[in-house]
């Protein structure tokens, strides 16, 4: 199959929204590199649970190659064309398996000393879109809150020092109620800017049930995932076993196998409205590395992918405590719920997830006037950055929460 | 690639920087023009030493300001004695097992990564044993068990087989004690771990000629005190530098290689276990140095190149995870360095001019006197003296 050679019916396969999509579309996609198709597939075959975000970016993508003149289409596209593939490649079903077309194609890249061409070329073909397809500001500025260290005591390691300089450093903030006062700051903005997949609560541990139960966020839990986890390594485990009695599992059959596994395969039930909520959590268990065994990583690696996807006006992330370290073995085999945590070393883990969520919310439109917020929990320190507040300033003064919230508005 | 020699250079900058305001004997004596130039004649059976990091590290963690805190030891004890280079540009595949044989063949190999596969160039230790005609006991490898069983010799398509190095999976050593030893293992199964890369990855099985029975007859271990030592160690890294020592004492070979791996951990995504790992390599590595200097049989006589195969993603790429990974072959996570100690080497030189992973092996020729036909890369001038 050449890309001039696909029909409405090569994408019988396609979920529905998906394969309408498609179909509509068809004419542009037939003139596109098979690289270049390929990676637009892997998106759209997604579609239909995908998150409004997401949906609004790939459709004005497609309309903007579709109304293209040839000359600029074809000077758009043309260095993707210009790298050379494999007959292997150019045979594989890439239609109906994108992702796993895209782990072939990468390997081949990497062997064939030809990632830093792809790259460039990508990078290329993307800052075109970000310049013809100037993303809409969000219709309030964006807040996140990150609270780290839910377990932990008093450390000798300088917390926030990445986030210090960007922000206001308060060192006698009042710990009572400022929990709810995050959670109903929360709760209050998805009230006033009601928007689907607009508002998200990440937490580490069992959530805070306050903002749990309110059902205008939209929340995860590492709790809630850790059962899915553990099916999706039960799952492996029997998919290498069965490979190992016909000969070596490669990293890139595991891969693909992880990829097709649905909510379903992880015993993830909800109903038809929260399908993207599912797939996304399927995603980030079979797509996250770590994620699966430490509590921290999963809520930097949640917040990362929820910011980057989901484009959230409001995000609460808490972390919690992560189990002690172990041999792999054991990590992929064992309860992580049920062993001894390690609070320290959590904290730590936590004051770089807090850093990166920042810099992916940085990524987003809008982020001049974006606010973030990290609080040591239960204790007198958090760091404030926001358009009105100065930066790599420490504010010593007794302070609440609510007053916090107020200086960042 | 103009822009990967641009950040190269920027962390070259960075870490000049850097060396200047921590290390004021050092860099200062080289800033005012008195570099000591520490180094004698060549000695006869000149032995050498190379220490790769299997799991970079960034300078975020290490030479950066805010990393000095993890590197005491090299910093304070290691860099004062060396000559640092301050970028080490790695243009090949970003997986460790395939990295480290490249460093190891002076070509970048470009098999997968997570084959069971030998290097299909050939080695620095076949050139080394070839060359100068020395006996398998004279060249050793101590490795992490991902894959790296294969990195000691090549395919033999362009050099004639059985000439390589002897492999040690330090793990398969101990798992192998534990099962004939009356010690608990219970407790000790941290010293077994040594894959991160791909969390879901199982290694191929290891073959070997040289089978763990083999080996502990060979390195004069009794089973019982090897289980019973490794109880008091904390990590794998640490259980490689216990083997290493036992090999410098039983064969106190010509070409020592070690591949550390413990601050791979990062994969997992929790930034205090690869702080943790860090710091403990930066320990490992003095010890290393000290076991040098105080073996008769390796001090004054010894060079040690200790190298990170590569870097790891910036926190600033898109595409990436910050530390976690090394997946985006950004240029910061291509732009390593490297140190070299020894008694031709001048001490408190910073060089700041770009060289290729692929030079250590021309280099190692040219120090050691063998011929290294197939290697890419260029001999190091300052290393050579």
């Amino acid at each position: 199959m050449t890309p001039g050679g696909l029909q409405p019916d090569s994408f019988a396969a396609y979920p529905p929204q998906a394969r309408a999509l498609v179909v509509e579309h068809l004419n542009v996609l037939k003139r596109m590199p098979l690289i270049l198709l390929a990676a637009l597939l892997r998106q759209v075959i997604q579609y239909d649970w995908s998150f409004p975000a997401e949906r609004e970016q790939l459709v004005r993508q497609l309309n903007l190659l579709n109304q293209l003149d040839a000359a600029s289409f074809g000077s758009l596209v043309s260095p993707f064309a210009a790298i050379p593939l494999t007959s292997e490649l150019s045979k594989f079903d890439w239609v109906n398996h994108p992702q796993p077309f895209s782990e072939k194609l990468t390997a081949y890249l990497w062997e064939q000393h030809l990632s830093d061409n792809y790259h460039s070329v990508a990078q290329a073909y993307q800052q075109y879109l970000e310049k013809a397809l100037p993303q809409s500001q969000p219709v309030t500025p964006r807040w996140t809150i990150v609270v780290i260290g839910r377990g932990s005591q008093q450390t000798q390691y300088s917390l926030f020092r990445h986030l210090m300089p960007q922000g206001l450093l308060f060192t006698k903030l009042d710990p009572s109620g400022a929990l709810e006062t995050l959670s109903a700051a929360v709760i209050s903005r998805a009230q006033q800017h009601p928007l689907e997949y607009g508002h998200w609560y990440i937490d580490g541990g069992e959530p805070y049930s306050v903002a749990a139960e309110d059902s205008r966020l939209t929340t995860m839990s590492y709790a809630r995932l850790v059962p899915a986890a553990k099916r999706e390594f039960a799952l492996l485990e029997e998919f290498t076993s069965r490979g190992a009695s016909n000969g070596s599992v490669g990293v890139e059959a595991v891969g693909s196998y992880i990829v097709g596994l649905s909510p379903e395969d992880l015993s993830l039930k909800g109903s038809a409205s929260d399908a993207p909520l599912r797939h996304f959590e399927v995603n980030l268990v079979t797509q996250g590395a770590g994620c699966q065994i430490f509590s921290t990583t999963f809520v930097q690696w949640a917040a990362r992918e929820c910011l980057h996807r989901a484009q959230p006006l409001t995000l609460f992330a808490r972390f919690s405590t992560r189990q002690c370290n172990a041999p792999m073995e054991q990590l992929l085999t064992r309860d992580p719920l049920q062993q001894p945590q390690e609070a320290e070393g959590s904290l730590i883990d936590a004051d770089m997830g807090a850093y990166y969520t920042w810099i992916n919310q940085s990524r987003l439109p809008g982020a001049d006037e974006s606010r973030f917020l990290v609080w040591f929990e239960d204790h007198n320190l958090a760091c404030a950055i926001a358009p009105a507040l100065p930066k790599g300033k420490t504010y010593t003064g007794a302070i609440t929460m609510r007053q916090v919230l107020e200086h960042m508005a | 690639m103009d822009f990967l020699r641009q950040v190269a250079q920027q962390r070259a900058v960075t870490r000049r920087d850097f060396l200047r305001s921590v290390a004021m004997t050092g860099a200062a004596s080289q800033l005012f023009g008195f570099s000591p130039l520490h180094a004698a004649a060549m000695p006869q059976g000149q032995k050498t030493v190379v220490v790769t990091f299997g799991g970079g590290a960034r300078d975020e963690e290490t030479f950066a300001p805010e990393g000095q805190e993890n590197i005491p030891h090299l910093l304070n004890e290691l860099i004062p004695q060396a000559t640092f280079f301050t970028q080490v540009v790695n243009r090949g595949i970003l997986g460790h097992y395939v990295a480290t044989a490249s460093l190891a063949t002076g070509v970048y190999e470009r098999f997968d990564n997570f084959a069971d596969v030998a290097p299909k160039n050939p080695t620095v230790f076949e050139y080394f044993r070839k060359g100068l005609n020395r006996p398998a006991n004279d060249a050793w490898v101590i490795a992490p068990s991902n894959g790296f069983n294969r990195i000691g010799q090549s395919d033999g398509s362009l050099i004639v087989p059985g000439m390589g190095a002897q492999v040690i999976l330090p793990k398969h050593l101990l798992a192998s004690a534990l099962n004939k030893t009356s010690t608990a293992s219970a407790g000790m199964e941290f010293l077994l771990q040594d894959n991160y890369e791909d969390l879901l990855f199982t290694p191929p099985a290891v073959q070997s000629e040289l089978g763990p029975a083999k080996l502990t007859e060979m390195l004069h271990l009794s089973v019982d005190d090897f289980a019973h030592h490794a109880q008091t160690l904390s990590s794998a890294d640490e259980l490689s530098v216990y083997v290493m020592r036992q090999l410098m004492k039983q064969f106190a070979p010509s070409l020592l290689w070690i591949t550390l791996h413990d601050m791979d951990v990062a994969h997992t995504g929790a930034y205090s276990l690869y702080l943790e790992g860090i710091r403990r390599t930066d320990r490992l590595c003095a010890d290393i140095w000290q076991m040098i200097e105080t073996d008769p049989e390796y001090k004054g006589r010894t060079t040690m190149l200790i190298l990170p195969d590569f870097g790891r993603d910036s926190d600033f790429s898109a595409s990436g995870n910050g530390f976690q990974h090394h997946r985006t072959g950004d240029p910061l996570s291509r732009t390593t360095w490297m140190m070299a100690l020894g008694p031709h080497i001048r001490q408190n030189l910073t060089v700041d001019r770009p060289l290729d992973s692929l030079d250590l092996v021309p280099t190692l020729g040219a120090m050691m006197k063998f011929a290294t036909p197939s290697a890419k890369g260029k001999p190091i001038a300052e290393v050579l003296g």
